[in-house]
């Protein structure tokens, strides 16, 4: 089966997520699908599985052009995916999640010995190890993610979409899951596998798509003929200009916040590093390298077992959320802006002013709206918030503009420190631009940054030095000379060392 | 402006009292009569207290079925104080409140500390306060309480009963409390996204625990109202206050989810849920169709709820 699109464009509001682009998927092969996070590429996957339906351009199947109404359509056409997030049901077992979609009746009943030999034949096909009795979530990571294929599988799908399939399973089980992919090759099924890993997708994959910015920058290359520099310069864009900020020189006195030998509860172990006044400091690593954790950690979300964080030169005790942001002055701005974020629903002035409530309150423990709007409305202004009214709800807000109040309720609080989670997913570059400048605005203010990003430009754009994270440790720093090229082979270096 | 007026809920339950009150003034000629008013403010007054204690837990995402029992264990204990050991009628009340708060206090612990959902909490602690009155009565009420407390129960200034004074005054401190003071805010922003206000640094379990306990000193007060109406502490008082405590705050636009509520709506909701009942005791209708309509009520207001999540984009 050959499914190919052409010339897709889709928009969201405020953000472009695809600008015209194609990709074409042959049988028994497996094509690459790369990109850095918010090029495009899950939009992409989701139109090729009838999740969105694309703004404009043509979705052929065999050659003929076909149309999804819903995911069920593309099922239906033969489309197989598995996504980033898991779509098992828990409790129940591995054969049902592989038959659900069909369950086999028996006078009017669920035919279980069915169930499992119809799961059984395709498990069977890829991994003949995992019991189909087995419920699902005493399953690991890797093996759902068999379960997973297998369920696409079983629906007759000549085309099977990988959405980061390794991103969260080890080295070992990656090389099995490669075993599986390239057993479903030869068997004449076309493969689109979406990763970020380059080294990884260039040894298993026969073709690659680079995505950018919502563009193709290369075009379904055969990957005998691209090298990995080449792949890396078309997914991050050599020629696109590494914008300047004005910066303040951090100050070397003492950190504002220093990590000695820190041990978390979620596997961190020897964490050291010294974040400076007016410094930007870069943690970079790969999805599942521990990096929002560590953050978490340093906020008081998640425990800290061993080791001494620092404020000031002070040793910090263990402590709560409330303590971290009231009494250490530590913000954190979190990589789910919708989640864990902002209150969608109350208006820009409540979620701008949630961390300062408490200091405002007048004598009598009142809230005044004009206290309120005093702090506020010169946030808003300076971060440039496009809201026709401070008291509109959040929800309403572009996602850029969205990220802009969740990073000025910091400055309403004034931190010592931020932790600054990926600011920039999902929204436009107009906007991307609008945040940096606001990163580097509040880091000239003298606030100590971490920034934690997957997108080198932006790194290299904000970022003084760049600590690289691998499985829950540092494993190196790098110096940023804005040099996009040198800094990005030397995190890859660091990140490819074993 | 306009188009925020129609965001809102209380003018549409201010024109749905107006039609309800002229339908009733013009067809039932007992309606307007002082007594009747007076009746009906009785009952609005208890109602007000059982709506605002289950707005209180909606307001944090909670749900708190444990109203009805916490009430009729604070209306016993605070009788039997005054009726068996002869407490003043102050310290009676007092304790009663602090019951109340108490019970809800534990209710908000037992919440936050095993991170079991609040539903099944005070499900579970709705029997043992259930089971605690039944324990001390027998199911028999305390029918002697003191002259002035049963004369405050029904006194009243033309068709103004003095008991609507307590829970007057517990509106206006509400909606002062959530609109204008930090926890007041605070236990919104919990309720409008738990995560989200807890990265604030706002602390989240101890708000949970404050809204349970204000919960529950609210409760307390509607059932020391009830006691000062009723002349007795009856071991059945808040068994039918459920439906109402519910039916009230949604009625009145509270986000199912937590992080929206209303007090003046609200309270424009315990006053039709009020009328509505009136009228069909002063029409003759039969009983059965109040439980029928407050059901029906109930989820029309939740469908409208979801219309409106959905058509502000975000269902």
């Amino acid at each position: 089966m050959r499914l190919a699109v052409e010339n897709v464009g889709k928009s969201f509001p405020g953000v472009v997520a695809l600008d015209g682009a194609s990709l074409r998927l042959e049988p028994g092969e497996i094509h690459a699908l790369v990109g850095e996070n918010g090029a495009g590429k899950s939009t992409l996957i989701k139109i090729l599985t009838g999740i969105y339906r694309p703004d404009r351009g043509r979705l052929t199947i065999d050659d003929k052009e076909a149309r999804f109404a819903s995911a069920r359509d593309a099922i239906a056409s033969g489309i197989g995916a598995v996504h980033q997030e898991r779509n098992l049901v828990p409790r129940f077992t591995v054969g049902e999640n592989i038959a659900l979609e069909q369950l086999p009746m028996r006078f009017g009943f669920v035919d279980f010995d069915a169930v499992h030999k119809r799961a059984r034949k395709f498990l069977d096909a890829i991994d003949s190890s995992i019991d189909t009795r087995t419920e699902v979530r005493r399953l690991s990571v890797a093996q759902m993610q068999i379960v997973e294929i297998a369920k696409a599988l079983s629906l007759d799908s000549g085309v099977l979409l990988l959405d980061e399939p390794t991103a969260s399973i080890t080295g070992h089980e990656a090389d099995a899951l490669f075993l599986i992919l390239r057993r479903l090759k030869a068997q004449g099924k076309a493969i689109a596998f979406v990763g970020h890993r380059l080294e990884e997708v260039l040894s298993i994959c026969d073709r690659i798509t680079v995505l950018r910015d919502g563009k193709v920058m290369l075009s379904g290359e055969p990957v005998a003929k691209v090298d990995r520099a080449r792949v890396v310069r078309e997914m991050v864009g050599r020629e696109e200009r590494i914008a300047e900020f004005e910066r303040a020189i951090p100050q070397s006195d003492t950190p504002a916040m220093e990590a000695r030998e820190l041990a978390t509860a979620r596997g961190h172990v020897g964490i050291d590093f010294k974040l400076m006044k007016g410094e930007i400091l870069g943690l970079y690593g790969l999805v599942g390298a521990g990096r929002t954790e560590l953050a978490r950690a340093l906020v008081g979300d998640e425990r800290i077992v061993g080791g001494q964080l620092l404020m000031d030169g002070t040793p910090v005790a263990s402590r709560n959320v409330a303590d971290a942001v009231h009494r250490q002055k530590i913000g954190y701005v979190s990589e789910d802006r919708k989640g864990e974020g902002l209150i969608l629903a109350h208006s820009v002035r409540a979620n701008l002013a949630i961390t300062i409530w408490r200091r405002i309150a007048d004598r009598l423990g009142l809230l005044r709206r004009s206290s309120e709007l005093r702090v506020v409305a010169p946030i808003a202004a300076r971060l440039d918030v496009r809201t026709g009214s401070l008291e509109r709800e959040v929800i309403k807000l572009s996602g850029g503009n969205q990220q802009k109040v969740s990073i000025g309720k910091w400055l309403a609080a004034e931190v010592k420190v931020l932790l600054v989670d990926e600011p920039t997913v999902g929204v436009d570059v107009n906007a991307k631009a609008a945040i940096h400048e606001a990163i580097a605005g509040v880091a000239r203010e003298g606030v100590a940054v971490l920034l934690i990003s997957s997108d080198l430009p932006e790194m290299v754009a904000l970022a003084d030095r760049v600590l690289v994270m691998r499985d829950f440790a540092l494993i190196g720093e790098v110096e940023n000379d804005r040099n996009l090229e040198r800094v990005s082979r030397l995190i890859m270096e660091l990140i490819q060392s074993r | 402006m306009n188009t925020r007026l129609l965001e809102k809920e209380w003018p549409a339950l201010a024109v749905a009292i107006a039609l309800g009150f002229g339908f009733l003034a013009a067809t039932s000629p007992a309606f307007l009569t002082e007594f009747n008013i007076y009746v009906l403010l009785r009952s609005f007054c208890i109602s007000l207290l059982v709506a605002f204690s289950q707005m209180t837990t909606l307001a944090v995402g909670q749900l708190n079925v444990s109203i009805g029992a916490l009430g009729g264990l604070v209306a016993i204990v605070a009788g039997g104080l005054m009726e068996k050991l002869g407490v003043p009628i102050g310290v009676a009340l007092a304790a009663g409140l602090a019951l109340g708060a108490l019970c809800g206090f534990v209710n908000g612990v037992l919440v936050t500390r095993t991170g079991i959902d609040g539903f099944i909490v005070t499900l579970a602690t709705a029997s043992v306060f259930d089971g605690i009155n039944l324990g001390i009565t027998k199911s028999i009420p305390f029918y002697k309480m003191p002259a002035a407390l049963v004369a405050f129960g029904t006194a009243r200034f033309h068709a103004l009963p003095y008991l609507l004074i307590p829970p007057v005054l517990a509106a206006i401190a509400l909606a002062i409390f959530l609109a204008r003071t930090s926890l007041g805010r605070y236990l919104l922003a919990v309720g409008g996204n738990p995560q989200a206000a807890e990265l604030s640094g706002v602390p989240r379990a101890r708000i949970i625990v404050l809204a349970h306990s204000l919960s529950g000193f609210l409760a307390a007060g509607a059932a020391l109202l009830a006691l000062a109406q009723l002349g007795s502490a009856q071991p059945t008082i808040g068994s039918d206050w459920l439906i109402l405590s519910f039916a009230a705050p949604i009625i009145g636009g509270a986000a199912l989810g937590g992080g929206y509520v209303s007090v003046l709506a609200t309270a424009l909701a315990v006053v039709l849920l009020t009328l509505i009942q009136n009228g069909l005791v002063l029409e003759q209708v039969d009983p059965f169709w109040v439980e029928f309509l407050l059901g029906g009520l109930i989820l029309a207001a939740v469908g409208f709820d979801r219309l409106r999540a959905a058509r502000a984009g975000g269902g």
